[in-house]
């Protein structure tokens, strides 16, 4: 109680000290241009009074405060007066001047406050990140090159085995596939290219899965970062818009909008404990409590030729039954969306079946005896795709932010531009992908650009859940590791500075197109 | 998740600085009634009894002490006098004043890695004893990632007054930078006798003592499920091939052997260099040790790579380990206490400290539930190595409190008065805290803890934690880090270990 009545208090000083500057300041630079030897006898007192305060106040010379201030404040008022003895200058020399004072007055603290917070911190690291571990000896750029040759930090020794992964493979055909489309509809209508769903939509999955076949090869701190900003960025502004359209205009629009939004309520520390239970992985011979693991060994129960795997065939059976029913429907109506969405919708399911008659799905392995046993997944110890489940934790929390922003981008839409495009006889589908998106398109940059600058600086979800280790490691926590437990503050440095110098475009062109947005 | 408990410290520590105000005042009180209030001088311990009459020898105002000490004694605990004196020693050189030992109303904080109910509260506790007869307010916090915390006090300019470093290395880091204080030669002669030759070693640096011994861990034992034994007709190995063969028999009549789990927040990684330096103790020897320790003999070493791979052989047998958490480098080394009790698997190798981490009523001792073994060494060598580790508290702040607070911990008043603490809390069973104070009260221990005892001093020889001596950057860094990338498997021995050798401050 008495922190907060504090605290409360120093709220109620401030605002009143503030209020009080803004309008001393005010009448201050009025007086300059309305009476302008009272204006230099009183900035002259201020000033002195300041003065005093100051010499006072560090005991350059004795004294109690408030006698020196006094005197300080006569001399300076005194040689105010004087100043202003030679003449007063024209009237527009003066506004100019108060209209300068003004400026001074108004952004010099805050200029002052960046500058003791931000812009001096960041020459000193700088600076820091050109010496030793202990700050004492000049290395020069010893300790970048330490970021770019450490192979925890940079592997690329692995790039081969790029070209021997299957999702470099899937992606080659997603973007063939895209790029066929494209071409074929383009030469109908006598283009080499067609930019449309059809082709975009493959060629942009293609690129993901690419990024990912990149990223799960190349191995790495800075990798790592990267990879985290491809996958979080990616899916959290799709998602979010997806949310966004489906979402606009349903009967509970807003209850579902308000479930997305609400890890945004949570902190990251906090959901990344909750995700460590989602996570957990028990012992074969212990019922699982961690959700994930327990529903896939549940499902590695099912053994083929077992009664539960004849179930889930069957239901599976159904599925697709249904699936084919729905492409038959849309092929003969020609919706293009329903036929094609059903037969890539069939294709995990057939799978699916495939594995429950044939393999086995699920978490079962041999045991010792050749009993089968629970097998789990170490969601957050077998790399490289734990960095992925590490994401889903930032994606669950940052679509909810996607989504609101873009589901205002949308409504702001406006309703003459939809109508238009109505009247000339655009489908529900073609008014969405040629009118919708292209306005909204500035709004999803921002909303990229602010994941982006987000995604790089991430350091919580990774120092809860695995504090970096088993290949997770991401530039912030390992500037945090280095600095501070191993009290190598060169190398700390020069990774803040590594962190700083990737986040500065993002946040440079983020800055420019809010302004662009708001003229 | 530690929220109520917290609350509840919060609460407690309020109601304890009420009382150490009370106290305060009631010591002026008694301090202006009387010139010195010492109790009767032959009740003090005899090194304080040394010191005191040290102090006479060169001292003018002895005459008026002595007077005063047959005075009629207060109700006030012994050890008041114990720093009493010790204060007296350091201000009558330099001035006449006899009120200077009253540090009622001053206000000591002490910050450390143990942070649980029991070892932080028992901590606390004894602390309170001392606050108690002083007057001085002590605040103990535990964190549970104090060494990154500790460097960014430090080098952030608000360090605690007394810090307690579970690394001797990290102890000369922060002596190199100049960021505490060298003990005074006053409480340096006050507790040098009462600890055995060579333990202050480790935390003097230059010649300069820069810590106090807190508590001592013994590191070389294994903790085992008697049931298993008796039942399956196990006997407790003797030697390491022994040990070896029970691995293989438990497997061979399904029992899990082991409990590993290493996973412990961002010092993740260190049972498993444990495991490491126990094994480099045994399998080589105390100079392969001391170089390697040293930073003379590089990880790289086909004798230190061979015994990593010796531990990860061991839990790779299919089987022959449990890990709560579903893979070791997935289990906090603390959550197998319970499997063990469940008879999940047979035995776990930790330091003395691991009682702490049992479930609450287990019973710990011969013929008990859970039962310890020394790790055995190799026959053929014929000697009995020992790993020890520990804490060090070491000073911020110079102030005659602050180095009061110093003494008392290296006291056997302290460790009494912890002892009993903790052993309180445990609810009277295996308290999980030692020390190798020569002249605490081992009547206070249990009838396991003093085989502990005997064991730290029958050891031939016995090192301290090899990773809590290297520097900071590898000790408490590569060491943990790559260490996990092998025991998951993400990278080999050799990988790992080269990663380390790169990481070695030249």
């Amino acid at each position: 109680m008495g922190a907060l009545g504090g605290a409360l208090i120093g709220v109620v000083i401030a605002i009143g000290v503030s209020t009080a500057l803004f309008f001393g300041a005010n009448w201050l630079f009025d007086l300059a241009v309305d009476r302008w030897r009272t204006f230099l006898a009183t900035s002259g007192a201020l000033v002195g009074a300041l003065i005093g305060a100051v010499i006072a106040g560090n005991d350059v010379a004795g004294g109690p405060l408030w006698v020196w201030a006094a005197l300080c404040a006569v001399v300076g008022a005194a040689a105010g007066i004087a100043a202003s003895l030679p003449g007063t200058p024209s009237k527009p020399r003066r506004t100019r001047l108060s209209e300068r004072g003004r400026l001074v007055t108004f952004l010099g603290p805050s200029l002052l406050f960046v500058a003791l917070g931000l812009v001096i911190p960041l020459l000193r690291s700088i600076y820091l990140s050109l010496l030793d571990s202990r700050a004492s000896e000049w290395v020069g750029l010893a300790n970048y090159g330490e970021i770019l040759t450490n192979p925890n930090s940079l592997d690329l020794s692995g790039w081969t085995e790029i070209f021997t992964s299957r999702l470099f493979y899937a992606a080659l055909v997603l973007i063939a596939v895209g790029l066929g489309i494209g071409m074929a509809v383009g030469r109908r209508r006598g283009r080499t290219m067609e930019a449309l769903p059809g082709s975009i939509g493959p060629i942009a999955i293609g690129l993901f899965v690419l990024s990912f076949a990149v990223f799960t090869t190349l191995r790495g701190t800075v990798i790592n970062n990267l990879w985290w900003v491809v996958v979080v960025t990616g899916l959290s502004t799709a998602l979010g818009l997806a949310a966004a359209v489906l979402a606009d205009g349903v009967r509970w629009e807003s209850v579902a909008k308000s479930l997305i939004f609400l890890p945004m309520a949570i902190s990251f520390v906090g959901a990344g404990i909750i995700w460590r239970f989602m996570y957990i992985a028990r012992p074969p011979q212990k019922p699982q409590t961690g959700f994930l693991n327990a529903i896939w060994v549940w499902l590695g129960s099912l053994r083929p030729r077992t009664t539960g795997a004849w179930v889930a065939v069957l239901i599976l059976a159904l599925v697709t039954v249904l699936l084919a029913g729905l492409c038959a429907f849309g092929v003969r109506r020609r919706q293009t969306a329903f036929a094609i969405g059903a037969a890539v919708t069939a294709v995990p399911v057939l799978w699916l079946i495939y594995r429950f008659l044939g393999p086995g799905l699920g978490g079962s392995v041999p045991g010792p005896t050749g009993e089968p046993i629970a097998g789990t997944i170490l969601f957050l110890q077998e790399a490289p795709f734990n960095n992925v489940w590490l994401m889903v934790v930032l994606i669950w929390i940052q679509t909810g932010f996607a989504m609101v922003i873009l589901s205002a981008a949308i409504k702001a839409v406006p309703a003459e531009l939809i109508e238009a495009a109505r009247v000339d006889g655009a489908t529900e589908r073609q008014t969405f992908w040629n009118v919708i998106i292209p306005t909204i398109i500035p709004t999803i940059t921002v909303v990229a650009t602010t994941l982006i600058v987000l995604v790089m600086k991430v350091y919580d979800i990774v120092k809860v859940m695995t504090a970096g280790n088993f290949g997770t490691q991401v530039i912030a926590n390992e500037m945090w590791q280095r600095a501070f437990t191993e009290l190598n503050f060169g190398l700390g440095s020069a990774l803040a500075v590594v962190l700083f110098l990737a986040v500065v475009p993002a946040m440079a062109f983020n800055i420019r197109r809010t302004q662009r947005a708001d003229a | 998740m530690t929220h109520p408990s917290h609350q509840r410290n919060r609460r407690r520590h309020r109601v304890r600085g009420l009382i150490g105000v009370l106290f305060a005042f009631s010591l002026v009180a008694a301090a202006c009634g009387s010139d010195d209030d010492s109790d009767d001088a032959d009740e003090a311990p005899a090194a304080t009894e040394a010191m005191a009459e040290e102090s006479m020898d060169d001292s003018m105002d002895d005459d008026m002490m002595d007077e005063s000490m047959d005075d009629e004694s207060m109700d006030d605990e012994s050890m008041d006098d114990d720093m009493d004196d010790s204060m007296d020693d350091e201000s009558m050189d330099d001035s006449m004043d006899d009120d200077m030992m009253d540090l009622s109303g001053t206000k000591v904080t002490v910050f450390g890695p143990e942070s649980s109910e029991e070892e932080a509260g028992a901590m606390q506790d004894a602390l309170d004893v001392f606050a108690a007869a002083t007057g001085i307010e002590i605040v103990y916090t535990g964190a549970r990632d104090f060494s990154d915390q500790i460097n960014a006090q430090a080098v952030g300019g608000n360090p605690p007054d007394i810090a307690v470093f579970p690394q001797p290395g990290k102890v000369g880091d922060f002596a190199a930078e100049n960021w505490i204080l060298a003990v005074p030669d006053s409480v340096t002669s006050a507790i040098e006798a009462q600890w055995p030759a060579g333990s202050l070693d480790t935390v003097t640096f230059g010649g300069t003592l820069y810590g106090v011994p807190n508590k001592t861990d013994l590191k070389s034992i294994v903790w085992y499920n008697t049931e298993i034994f008796s039942s399956g007709g196990f006997s407790v190995p003797e030697s390491l091939t022994e040990l070896q063969i029970l691995t293989a028999d438990m497997l061979a009549a399904g029992i899990t052997p082991w409990c590993v789990g290493i996973e412990s927040g961002p010092a993740t990684g260190w049972p498993f260099t444990d495991w490491m330096e126990d094994l480099v103790l045994r399998v080589q020897d105390e100079n392969v040790y001391d170089q390697w320790v040293a930073g003379d003999l590089p990880f790289a070493d086909p004798r230190i790579v061979g015994t990593a791979q010796f531990v990860l052989e061991l839990w790779n047998i299919p089987g022959a380990v449990y890990a709560a958490g579903g893979s070791i480098a997935a289990t906090p080394f603390g959550d197998n206490g319970e499997p063990l009790v469940a008879g999940d698997c047979a035995m776990h190798r930790q330091a003395s400290f691991f009682a702490a981490f049992l479930p609450e009523g287990t019973s710990v001792g011969p013929g008990q539930e859970i039962d310890v073994f020394y790790f055995p060494a190799v026959a053929a060598k014929g000697n009995r190595p020992v790993l020890t580790a520990g804490t060090y508290v070491s000073a911020f702040r110079d102030a005659p409190e602050v180095w009061a607070v110093m003494e008392f911990f290296g006291s056997a008043e302290y460790a009494n008065a912890r002892q009993a603490a903790q052993a309180a809390r445990q609810g009277g069973g295996q308290s999980g805290f030692l020390s190798a104070n020569l002249d605490q009260d081992l009547s206070l221990y249990n009838d396991l803890e003093r085989s502990f005892v005997e064991i730290l001093q029958t050891a031939s020889p016995a090192r301290f934690d090899g990773s809590d001596l290297m520097p900071a950057a590898v000790g408490a860094g590569t060491f943990w880090t790559e260490g996990t990338s092998a025991v998951n498997g993400d990278k080999t021995v050799a990988e790992a270990f080269a990663a380390i050798d790169a990481s070695w401050p030249q």
